[in-house]
């Protein structure tokens, strides 16, 4: 029986969000719409940061190249229309990550997690000093006000980046050589996998994925700046979606995006005439960290099976096994 | 399950608070507000009231109240002999589009306001229009001055105050032509970011126009140290120096200005002096330096609601703690603007769909005039339903004070030109 | 001629101040291995205190500076062991929970001194501000020197706190590996909530000075986060003397960039920099990384 059980959940889950544009206001919606994009983007930061155990701190780059690409393909310089940016701007960002992948990827920890930071903010401010980003004035887009089809374009790309995300690393040999690579990257080494191979991969993959959201958000919000997309607070809010969602967890960064953004916005409409709302947001990601410290997911899951917390575990056997490098 | 202690465990107790907040999430969408049992016109304000430009957002949402305030002292807003009184909502837009796209969303469906005001930047501006023209609700904008938000010809949009590109220019020009003797040379210096580069585009072609050679154009990013800047600049020892930024970089520009003993005979920034936070906070600092305002205490408009601009002026004091500038007055005129379509429309609220638009053509015809000057919005051109009407004044500091200078017939009191050294 | 000295001296200052409030963070990372989010929080919040000290009692910006660090310390002391709970703690990645807290934290602050203390940019008279030295044809300005001082005596005193005390060695070896310090008899837990205490009294103070010298609001946090963390990585985390000459560095870079090229282009030129720096040689300038 309990084989079942996914299944169904799985097909319960799709009624409700194939229903959902039915049962919900424009603005109901639209919120949803954020939380697919949100748990979409935190998906595929886990990726490379849950999975591959990089700490990327300046993943909002491939979120903006997705987000620039369109707007630029879609202005009046080139016209083209949306469906054929998304390809543009999800090969452009696999191809930054290859590009820089390559000598970033050696750093190890912090150093990794503030390079990529440096090449974030370096982005950043070279789409203000350029033309064809609008500078600081930023680019719109050809306003297209259908909820349904953004609705529907986040939940499409959303659910393929996890069905991806599943596949290959729950499913298959290069998830196990990722996994292995994050235990434990010398022993990866040893048993012959190419780990400089296996962590490219892993970056251009997680990168190309945000680009789609970066290109769905460009056309959705129909004006983007450079801060509003390749700003430091994109990246802290999908790093910190998925460490109170669970890190290296399929679910986690789904429910760790849901959880925050829909507070946020929860906080923000009905004491949103007030900044309080900020601090109690700020005491609400203090709570989870000190009271749930595998985040949400490990909250749920089966205390002895795998999960979130066994793979936690495991992860802290191999950060404090003596001879590794932290 | 039963913890060891024999109660609930920690453990359980945060499963159990997690799925009611869950359930809580997910019932939200299915609470509605309860109407208010007597009918009333609702506004809904999108502006900052948190992130980078809390400052500006929060003088917008001041200026916004205070119209509601005295408005439903006096009764409301009246309709066709009937006073209606006005419900504020507010949608904090976070200093970002995104955000500010969500909280026109919500104003519109959720709260179902009949009647948007607008936000601080025009970043958030850009990104509200769309959702504005989609549902056919009109906003009027109290601030937001970069040319680029009526380039794009927004149907559902007005604006209450002249575009920048208007205004900067213009006053620079005026400086130039009072300075005695003549001022030959001017650097501009923008903080690189939206409106103030803006506002540092129109200087330079302002100064451009005006004959003055252009030593520097220097854009700076607005996290970045003014002293080399500075430095550059006093090297090159022009005339004038225009600065176009937001009050704290504006500040920070002085400051930095005097700690290396630079100062240049006129100095013009934009926006921010005309707010009596620049003159608190700099002192003595602040005397000297010119700014630019569509509108003063000092003009000679009045209407039925607030009275002459003096009195605005004294009502918002009051209210508020400081005196009013510009943005405030044209945000609190934005109200006058709405009552006006209103009463001119003649439908009572709530508004159906239908009514909103036709407010939307009712606020087009709008031609009054208020304690902040006379209102009309363009009906075509690259402003296009912006009210160019007002004319900038060229305002100058003194005693921590604006004072306006010029043009000529405007002017209060002399310009001080050239400035005099640093105390 | 000239204005390549004056760009020099610029630079060296804005170094100094950026210097300031980057060690104290570099010694929290050295010593409890936590890159902590909320500097910029605490550098604000040292302003504000600076603020309201002037406001209602009217006195200069330099008599706040023991009053925040005895404030911040205080604080401080009484904050660093829950970080330390959670930096040290079975969690899978306790350095990452450990920065999501400081997110946290800093969220907190943020929102708190936005709600309490308005939305107005601040500014704090001292008794130097505005005044500058002519030496030659270059231009002094005081109130940067003795932030450029404050960075150099606090540098200095860590130096000899750490390298000619009994109390320095046990944490440098508590730096060096925690557990052996432990067993050594040092007790972990204190002295962790001693340094986060000391680390906030130091950034508190420099809070002070950049209200001074800048001004201060609720939101500008996060830039003086963001250049701490660019020293502390130029640095070589952990290292304390690096700091000083990656923070040197930053300001001369962006003033010879902002005089020479143009302003837009320095703080691009900082990162790239920054960036390439940590690809040729990823412990740092000095190469001293943790």
């Amino acid at each position: 029986m309990r084989g079942w059980f996914p299944i169904v959940l799985l097909v319960c889950g799709a009624a409700v969000v194939f229903a959902l544009p039915e049962l919900l206001n424009a603005y109901w919606l639209r919120i949803a719409t954020g939380v697919l994009m949100w748990a979409g983007l935190a998906c595929s930061w886990n990726i490379i940061g849950g999975y591959a155990g990089y700490i990327d701190f300046g993943h909002s780059v491939f979120f903006g190249i997705g987000a620039y690409a369109s707007a630029i393909l879609m202005g009046d310089a080139f016209g083209w229309p949306f469906a054929a940016t998304i390809p543009v701007g999800l090969l452009a960002a696999g191809g930054v990550a290859a590009v820089i992948g390559g000598p970033t990827l050696r750093l190890r920890g912090a150093y990794f997690a503030i390079a990529t930071w440096a090449f974030a903010e370096t982005l950043l401010q070279l789409a203000t000093v350029l033309e064809i980003t609008g500078g600081t004035a930023g680019l719109s887009l050809p306003p297209f006000l259908n909820e349904r089809f953004f609705y529907f374009a986040m939940l499409t790309a959303a659910a393929a980046t996890y069905a991806l995300t599943w596949l290959l690393f729950e499913r298959s040999r290069f998830g196990l050589k990722v996994k292995a690579l994050r235990d434990h990257e010398p022993a990866a080494e040893a048993m012959g996998i190419n780990t400089a191979a296996v962590k490219l991969q892993a970056f251009a993959l997680s990168a190309a994925t945000a680009a789609v959201f970066g290109s769905i958000y460009a056309y959705w919000v129909t004006f983007i700046n450079p801060r509003s997309t390749l700003g430091g607070d994109i990246t802290d809010q999908m790093v910190v979606m998925v460490l109170l969602g669970g890190l290296g967890s399929l679910w986690g960064p789904a429910l760790g995006a849901a959880a925050l953004f829909i507070v946020n916005r929860i906080f923000w409409m009905y004491w949103g005439d007030t900044t309080f709302y900020i601090a109690i947001l700020g005491l609400a990601i203090i709570v989870v960290v000190l009271f749930l410290p595998n985040g949400l997911a490990g909250l749920f899951a089966r205390k002895t099976q795998n999960g979130s917390q066994n793979a936690g575990r495991a992860l802290w056997r191999a950060l404090t096994r003596p001879g590794v490098e932290r | 399950m039963v913890g060891r202690s024999g109660g609930v465990s920690r453990r359980n107790l945060i499963q159990y608070g997690a799925l009611t907040i869950g359930a809580v999430a997910v019932g939200a969408p299915f609470m509605r507000t309860a109407r208010a049992q007597a009918s009333t016109f609702k506004v809904g304000v999108i502006t900052s009231l948190s992130g980078e430009n809390i400052f500006g957002g929060n003088l917008t949402r001041q200026g916004y109240d205070l119209w509601a305030e005295v408005m439903n002292e006096k009764g409301g807003v009246e309709v066709g002999g009937e006073r209606f009184q006005i419900e504020m909502f507010y949608g904090d837009d976070q200093s970002n589009p995104a955000t500010g796209a969500d909280a026109a969303e919500r104003l519109i469906v959720q709260e179902e306001v009949d009647v948007l005001f607008g936000p601080y930047t025009s970043g958030v501006t850009l990104a509200v229009q769309p959702i504005c023209h989609k549902y056919g609700v009109p906003m009027i904008s109290g601030s937001a001055e970069s040319p680029n938000v009526w380039k794009a010809k927004p149907e559902f949009n007005f604006g209450m105050i002249p575009a920048v590109d208007t205004s900067s220019g213009k006053s620079v020009g005026v400086l130039a032509d009072m300075s005695d003797p003549k001022a030959r040379s001017i650097a501009v210096i923008g903080v690189n970011e939206p409106f103030s580069k803006e506002t540092a585009e129109g200087f330079r072609a302002g100064a451009e126009d005006a004959g003055l050679e252009v030593l520097a154009y220097e854009l700076v990013p607005s996290t970045a140290d003014m002293t080399p800047t500075i430095s550059k600049i006093a090297a090159l020892n022009p005339d004038l120096v225009a600065v176009g930024g937001h009050e704290e970089a504006l500040i920070n520009v002085v400051k930095a200005s005097k700690s290396l003993n630079f100062r240049p005979k006129g100095l013009i920034m934009h926006y921010g002096v005309t707010n009596p936070a620049f003159a608190r906070e700099l002192g003595a600092d602040a005397d000297g330096t010119s700014g630019i305002a569509v509108w003063l205490p000092s003009v000679p408009y009045e209407d039925e609601v607030f009275g002459t601009a003096k009195e605005y002026d004294e009502r918002a004091h009051n209210r508020w703690g400081s005196h009013p500038d510009y943005t405030e007055a044209a945000c609190s005129a934005s109200g006058l603007v709405f009552a006006d379509a209103a009463k001119r429309l003649g439908k009572k609220p709530p508004f159906s769909a239908e009514d909103k638009v036709a407010l939307k053509d009712a606020i087009a015809e709008t031609d009054i005039t208020t304690f902040y000057g006379p209102v009309k919005f363009e009906k075509e051109g690259n402003h296009y339903h912006d009210n160019i009407q007002p004319v900038p004044v060229l305002i100058q500091i003194k005693d921590g004070v604006s004072v306006p200078v010029g043009p000529k017939d405007a002017a209060e009191a002399e310009l001080t030109y050239p400035l005099p050294a640093w105390k | 001629m000239d204005l390549l000295l004056q760009t020099l001296l610029n630079g060296i200052l804005i170094g100094g101040i950026i210097a300031s409030f980057s060690i104290g963070f570099q010694l929290t990372f050295g010593v409890l291995h936590v890159i902590d989010f909320a500097v910029g929080a605490w550098v604000v919040l040292g302003g504000y205190l600076a603020y309201w000290m002037s406001t209602l009692l009217g006195v200069g910006g330099f008599v706040s500076l023991p009053v925040a660090f005895v404030v911040f310390g205080a604080i401080g002391y009484l904050i660093g062991p829950v970080i330390y709970r959670v930096r040290n703690s079975r969690y899978a990645r306790p350095e990452l929970m450990a920065l999501a807290l400081t997110f946290g934290l800093f969220t907190l602050l943020r929102g708190g001194a936005l709600t309490l203390w308005g939305f107005n940019t601040r500014s704090v008279p001292t008794a130097l501000s505005g005044e500058s030295l002519m030496i030659g044809s270059v231009t002094v300005p005081l109130l940067r020197v003795v932030a450029f001082a404050f960075a150099c005596a606090v540098a200095a005193a860590l130096f000899l706190i750490l390298y000619r005390t009994r109390y320095g060695l046990a944490i440098r070896a508590t730096a060096e590996n925690r557990h052996n310090a432990g067993l050594m008899g040092v007790d972990v837990q204190r002295l962790s909530a001693n340094v986060y205490g000391l680390y906030a009294a130091v950034t508190g103070m420099a809070g002070v000075l950049m209200a001074a010298i800048y001004s201060v609001n609720p939101e500008i946090g996060l830039r003086y986060t963001l250049f701490a963390f660019f020293v502390a990585v130029l640095a070589g985390l952990g290292s304390v003397g690096g700091a000083i000459l990656a923070a040197l560095l930053f300001g001369i870079m962006e003033s010879v960039v902002a005089t020479y090229v143009g302003s837009s282009y320095s703080h691009l030129a900082i990162f790239a920099t920054l960036y390439l720096v940590l690809l040729v040689s990823p412990r740092g300038i000095l190469q001293r990384g943790l």
